[in-house]
């Protein structure tokens, strides 16, 4: 196993490359000219001098290898260059936003996955029967239901008609629930169909069969025999689901008046400051390959011929 | 004498699924002793599984069984029981072993676990307690280097190691009776004689009695001390194993055993099969089933159904003919 790992690290990294040299694609190849920008944003009516000191301040007149290079070496230190609009650092901002959009995705996942097993469970548990149903509705509906719409319900009924939950803003833990819900709520409905048919098709196994023989009860069936069976499939939908939470909190963070990386990637585009998006394109790059590596590791983790494979390990 | 272990009265199931309804076990009766060996036999589709697994609750899912008349293991009436008691009695005082190791072993569990889990549950045995049984059953079951199989999940496993392991699941928690449905049909030859003389080793150890459903005579001669034949869902004959082997009576298992392989045969010689095919079940036939391929057919074979007469001398068997000889000069005359 320790050479899959291996194998999978090394795919990572050269992922990672990948990503960095499409952000810096996107930068260079952005229209209009940045030093007329950059200029006109310190003096309002910039002479060509001025402009011209600009081009050789950010180094725009080197060959690209070069100006990859620079670019990437700032960025491992965590520059990652001015915004055009506001001429600020985008590396601090970016640090201060990252701790808010981790936590939204991260209470995200947490709550989509306690909701799909709740809801994959007790569809597996009475198979046919209203729970099941019920369950089956909660999913469409959390599958349809566009999330700035969830979001906007849940603020009108639980933040300003039952007042149980401020309606934006940080304040503690409190704040976070309703975001985590709005964010969670697709990948919940989608990861509990991820539960509720593989337990169905597990159950459907000659070993539940022998599960059976054993004297086990149908939920005991359930807990030990067929949910170790859909444990890989499920990591593998939790690492794309997660990922793609990122781009739900493009929705989310607004919404709920959060100032993370998400709600910063929306500004960079409105305004198209490219080395905004830039910054947020190469944070959420690098987000889906860890969140992509950590998944393929806990596959392998869980499946036990995949465990066995290369000799390493018990 | 004492009751039987099982015994079985006038069973019949009737089996309902989305697309079908039809009754694969139709009024059968056999019983099985203390330590005894029943084998059953028949053509695939005689409803030998039906007839051993539905009683107990064992059916694949999507799949309805009504059973009527009686099943008595021990002093516990098994149909119509409640499914929490049925369970309590599966597993431990009846194991069951089944055709294919590989699917029937969950490939997410180790070997030690599937094992321990039934001692855990039929034996009240902690987890440690009980994964120190796991390793005395695959000692019993002489698996070659028990301590580390413990640890190996079933993909890594022979064919035969894998049914090794399926018994000592089944014999976890010392069964007084053990249902074993083709338990060699899916291994190698010769891993197939392995697994029979281990289940006469377990027998003799434990004092089990077995239910062995096989296509193999050979296997019914080693191990068995009584056969059912099956056809058609009824039992046709039913008897000692010198009686059915060596002096079959129902057409039906005479041509059975006709068909078998002889040491004399030549290398090329055509297979001896019984002509025609088994029926479709579907609603229960009035007369016997086997009417349409049997040579002895008489014109009340088709209305009348044989019941299995217990002979005076030899098998019981379902057949008009054989059981009712002035019927058949009358016939001929
Ligand atoms: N799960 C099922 N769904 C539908 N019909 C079934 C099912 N299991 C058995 N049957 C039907 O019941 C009848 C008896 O089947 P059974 O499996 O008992 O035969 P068998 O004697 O065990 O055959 P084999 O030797 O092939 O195992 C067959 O006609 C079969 O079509
Ligand atoms: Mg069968």
């Amino acid at each position: 196993m320790g050479t899959l790992i291996a194998i999978r690290l090394r795919n990572a990294a050269a992922l990672l490359v990948l990503a960095t040299l499409l952000c810096f694609t996107l930068v260079v190849s952005a229209p209009g000219n940045v030093a007329v920008l950059i200029a006109e944003l310190r003096t309002p009516k910039a002479t060509f001098e001025q402009v011209r000191a600009v081009e050789t301040e950010l180094g725009l007149n080197d060959p690209l290898v070069v100006r990859y290079g620079n670019w990437l070496g700032g960025a491992l230190q965590g520059d990652l260059g001015v915004s055009y609009k506001t001429g600020d650092h985008i590396g601090p901002t970016l640090g201060s936003r990252l701790p808010v959009t981790f936590t939204l995705v991260a209470g995200g996942a947490c709550f989509a996955m306690l909701l799909s097993f709740a809801l994959g469970f007790v569809g597996a548990l009475w198979p046919g029967r209203f729970g099941d149903a019920f369950t089956r509705i909660t999913a469409l509906l959390g599958a349809s239901m566009p999330s700035f719409f969830v979001g906007a319900l849940l603020i009108y009924f639980f933040a300003v008609k039952l007042r149980l939950f401020p309606t934006f803003g940080s304040a503690g833990f409190s704040s976070w629930i309703l975001p985590w819900i709005t964010i969670g709520l697709l990948p919940a409905a989608v990861l509990s169909r991820v539960v509720r048919v593989g337990l169905e098709e597990a159950m459907a196994m000659p070993f539940a069969l022998t599960a059976a023989a054993k004297g086990l009860s149908r939920r005991a069936s359930l807990f030990r025999h067929a949910l170790p069976n859909i444990a890989p499939t499920y990591i593998n939908a939790l690492g794309a689901q997660s990922g793609l939470m990122v781009v739900g909190a493009v929705v989310v963070e607004p919404l709920f008046a959060l100032k993370g990386v998400s709600d910063f990637f929306l500004q960079g585009v409105l305004f198209r400051d490219f080395m905004v998006v830039q910054a947020c394109l190469l944070i959420f790059l690098t987000f889906f390959i860890i969140v992509n590596l950590i998944a393929d590791i806990g596959i392998m983790f869980t499946d036990p011929k995949l465990r066995r494979q290369g000799g390493a390990g018990t | 004498m004492t009751a039987p272990l099982l015994q079985a009265r006038n069973l019949s199931v009737d089996l309902f699924t989305v697309r079908s309804a039809l009754r694969p076990v139709d009024d059968v009766s056999y019983s099985v002793g203390q330590g005894e060996t029943l084998a059953i036999v028949g053509e695939s589709g005689s409803g030998k599984t039906v007839l051993n697994f539905a009683p107990i609750g064992l059916m694949p899912t999507g799949v309805v069984t009504d059973l009527h008349g009686s099943l008595r293991f021990e002093d516990i009436e098994l149909v119509g029981l409640p499914a929490a008691r049925m369970r309590r009695i599966r597993g431990g005082r009846i194991g069951t072993i089944f055709q294919d190791p590989m699917s029937a072993l969950n490939p997410a569990l180790r070997i030690g676990r599937q094992i321990a889990e039934v001692a855990e549950l039929h034996l009240g045995m902690t987890s440690v307690q009980a994964e120190a049984r796991a390793l005395d059953l695959l000692k019993l079951v002489r698996m070659s280097d028990p301590e580390s199989r413990l640890r190996q999940y079933p993909h890594e496993l022979s064919g035969g190691l894998r049914q090794r392991a399926m018994i000592a699941i089944a014999v976890a928690a010392e069964p007084k009776l053990l249902i074993a449905d083709e338990p060699t049909t899916a291994l190698d030859v010769t891993v197939q004689a392995q697994i029979i003389a281990l289940l006469k080793d377990l027998q003799k150890r434990l004092d089990t009695a077995i239910v062995l459903i096989t296509h193999d005579m050979g296997v019914v001669a080693s191990i068995a001390s009584k056969v059912a034949v099956m056809y058609a869902g009824r039992i046709v004959e039913y008897g000692s194993v010198d009686q059915v082997l060596l002096e079959p009576r129902h057409p039906y298992s005479t041509g059975l055993i006709a068909a078998l392989p002889r040491p004399e045969d030549k290398a090329g010689t055509l297979f001896r099969g019984l002509p025609g095919a088994p029926p479709i079940m579907g609603a229960p036939q009035p007369g016997c089933p086997f009417a349409p391929r049997c040579p002895l057919v008489v014109d009340y074979c088709t209305d009348v159904r044989p019941p299995l007469a217990p002979a005076p001398t030899g098998s019981a068997a379902a057949c008009h003919v054989v059981n009712d000889v002035p019927h058949r000069e009358m016939a001929h005359a």
